[in-house]
């Protein structure tokens, strides 16, 4: 929908304006399959997605949305990314004894990736995420109600700019 | 748009930037009968380029050339490249701005006066006074169609996002609460349509229905056939004769060629960043530390307003992207009151962001993520938000440096904007940001939350006026002390920032210098 040249390269420029890493962009318009990457490596996969799903977590947001805004940095960094998921696992089995896809609780996953929030390979897939996964214009309104680009439609002159009741007082 | 000066035409007054400032400038003059080529740094924009789309639109316009965050500050760290969130294209960041027109107050046009001297800050008076200039306010609302008395359409009705605010204000004991004044249209008004309120006015007003010179100022000056406007022309260096005299204006075209444009007078107009810089940037043998710098002023005395975000989560949806995106302002803490513990005061000014930027904005930092953030993300539409617009005390450290290795694409010394807060500025932000968290309990919020300052709209300050040559950059009339056939046409003439979005005042003065020049020529003086 919005995956021309362009508007991914602005992302990618936004990010590394914004201090993120230079990565990022957007791959919209998958079809409910996973990008292929993701499919000829579904373990490495698996394991980012854990990740993506714990930095921003919204359960009813499928898989696919998580894993497109993060093709473009799986492209460019593989090997970073899998060396960072690495990582992340010896810091879970020392902490839990397993890695970390396999510990249950959220709330000890995320005291997890406090502790390394502040590393580039975190930064990255995060900035890449926050950007992408909330750029998506299918999620939008049946996710957050955000009802995106109005100018064609008139405007909210005539649909509810001014309808609030405030009646819970 | 025909018309074309010749680069050895010494008759025409070259204006840099075509924003509030220069392209009223050049729309001002062209009336007069006054010839003026204007050199925008960026392209040109259709309106059908005007899209409804966040970061689609933050691509097109936004001014992305390197610059580098600096000082104690929250944005050095998220923004490190971004200290300014302003626009480079035809129309300025009056593409951007989102329409609030407040005139300052009186009193803070001579806030040294009615403060005096406070330990860290370089506080001045201005040399004009409101009264000066309110006739050119009223000019400047009529001008761009400010809802209100000077045009007379009527105010905005209150959308949803204020009707929460100003709910809660009037329940803490607000009484100011106005959904005006705007810059932008309820009926139509001079060949503009009225407003849809699609949302989306910091993209770019897709309906023209907010006043920008991109498609007001901009095409009436061209079709005058006085004026000629150069996109993609970066101006970087301006020239001077033997006695001192500014001469020409030499600029980089949109192939990278060297260009140069004579002069009979120069206007820089390129907001409190570029401005400053392209003065030091013109250093010479008879200004060594830059034009117009006999006072070593140029550059300092950056303000960006001290603010902050407050934002909340209502028990129903509140729909904060339908309608204007400033839709409503609180003037109530506006005014001057010691007891506070801050001088200077703040508007309180409903905002709304789209979930593209909502996402990213709400903390860029690095520990913006997890459960809760996205749990609140998942509560967009019952969110409501409100900016802090306060005065920001004029520090001389802050401000606009050249960096001594980096160049640009143009080979010109790379920005560096430096920026700490006053404890004024300090107290000020906290006691708003106290007062919107009240305004949002007293109307049941679930939840409130601060968001921290973005990249900055509001640069004034750096080529400040001032009475004496001393203690600033221009005169009264945006005349700079030094030379008498340059002027600064933009934010950076500000000598303080007050608590109200700068534009109107930008565009009240822009129409008083091109009086000035005006009646300067009629007696051969210019």
């Amino acid at each position: 929908m919005t995956a021309s040249p362009r508007v991914t390269l602005s992302r990618r420029r936004f990010l590394s304006l914004t201090g993120a890493l230079a990565a990022g962009g957007l791959a919209l318009g998958a079809t409910g399959l996973w990008p292929r990457w993701a499919r000829a490596e579904s373990a490495l996969a698996r394991r980012l997605l854990r990740l993506g799903r714990d930095i921003y977590p919204h359960e009813s947001i499928e898989d696919r949305y998580y894993l497109a805004p993060l093709t473009p940095l799986l492209e460019a960094r593989r090997d970073e990314i899998a060396a960072g998921l690495d990582d992340l696992d010896r810091r879970a089995r020392a902490a839990h004894g397993r890695d970390y896809g396999e510990i249950e609780g959220a709330a000890e996953r995320e005291a997890l990736l406090r502790e390394i929030q502040s590393s580039d390979f975190f930064q990255a897939v995060r900035g890449a995420l926050v950007v992408g996964l909330y750029n998506t214009p299918e999620l939008w309104e049946p996710h957050f109600g955000y009802q995106g680009s109005s100018w064609e439609q008139g405007g909210y002159l005539n649909r509810g700019y001014n309808d609030l009741v405030i009646d819970w007082l | 748009m025909s018309t074309r000066f010749s680069h050895d035409d010494d008759g025409v007054v070259v204006i840099i930037g075509s924003g509030a400032g220069g392209g009223t400038l050049a729309h001002a003059l062209a009336r007069k009968g006054i010839k003026s080529v204007v050199l925008e740094a960026g392209r040109r924009h259709a309106m059908e380029e005007i899209e409804n789309d966040e970061w689609a639109m933050f691509e097109k316009l936004s001014w992305l050339d390197e610059r580098i965050t600096a000082g104690p500050r929250q944005l050095t760290e998220t923004f490190p490249n971004l200290p300014a969130w302003i626009v480079k294209g035809v129309g300025g960041s009056t593409i951007h701005w989102a329409g609030v027109s407040l005139r300052f107050q009186p009193h803070e046009f001579r806030m040294h006066s009615e403060v005096g001297d406070l330990p860290g800050a370089n506080l001045l008076d201005w040399p004009i006074s409101y009264a000066e200039l309110e006739p050119y306010y009223v000019q400047a609302e009529r001008h761009m169609g400010v809802t209100g008395e000077s045009s007379g359409m009527p105010l905005h009705d209150w959308n949803n996002n204020f009707k929460v605010l100003a709910e809660g204000a009037s329940r803490i004991g607000y009484r100011q609460l106005r959904a005006g004044p705007m810059a932008i249209n309820t009926r139509p008004y001079d060949g503009r349509a009225s407003c849809m309120q699609a949302g989306f006015c910091m993209q770019g007003c897709r309906f023209g229905a907010k006043w920008s010179t991109m498609y007001t100022d901009i095409p009436r000056a061209e079709a005058t056939g006085l004026c000629e406007v150069r996109p993609n022309a970066m101006a970087l260096r301006i020239e001077h004769n033997d006695a001192g005299r500014v001469n020409a204006v030499v600029y980089a075209d949109g192939d990278g060629n060297l260009q140069r444009q004579r002069a009979r007078a120069v206007c820089v107009a390129g907001n409190s960043i570029e401005s400053p810089r392209l003065l030091l940037n013109s250093h010479s043998s008879l200004f060594p530390d830059g034009l117009a710098n006999s006072s070593g002023q140029v550059g300092r005395n950056y303000m960006t307003h001290a603010t902050a975000c407050v934002f909340a989560e209502m028990p129903k949806p509140v729909n904060m992207h339908r309608g204007t995106t400033f839709a409503g302002i609180i003037s109530d803490e506006a005014g001057l009151d010691r007891s506070r513990g801050f001088v200077g005061g703040y508007t309180l000014e409903v905002i709304s962001l789209g979930i593209p930027f909502f996402a990213k904005f709400m903390d860029p930092g690095q520990g913006g993520w997890g459960r809760d953030y996205a749990g609140i993300l998942e509560k967009y539409d019952h969110l409501s938000g409100v900016w802090i617009c306060g005065e920001d005390l004029p520090m001389e450290e802050n401000g606009i440096r050249l960096h001594d290795r980096r160049r640009d694409q143009y080979g010109l010394p790379v920005p560096i904007v430096y920026k700490g807060d006053h404890p004024n500025d300090e107290a000020l932000r906290r006691h708003g940001q106290q007062q919107a968290r009240r305004c949002y309990e007293a109307v049941e919020a679930v939840r409130v939350f601060d968001v921290p300052d973005f990249p900055t709209s509001h640069n004034v300050g750096t080529n400040r006026m001032s009475a004496r040559p001393a203690d600033g950059v221009v005169n009264r009339f945006g005349q700079t002390h030094d030379i008498d056939n340059l002027f600064v046409s933009d934010g950076s003439q500000f000598t303080s920032s007050g608590a109200e979005n700068p534009t109107l005042t930008i565009v009240a003065l822009a129409l008083r210098q091109a009086d000035h020049i005006a009646e300067r020529m009629t007696r051969g003086e210019l």
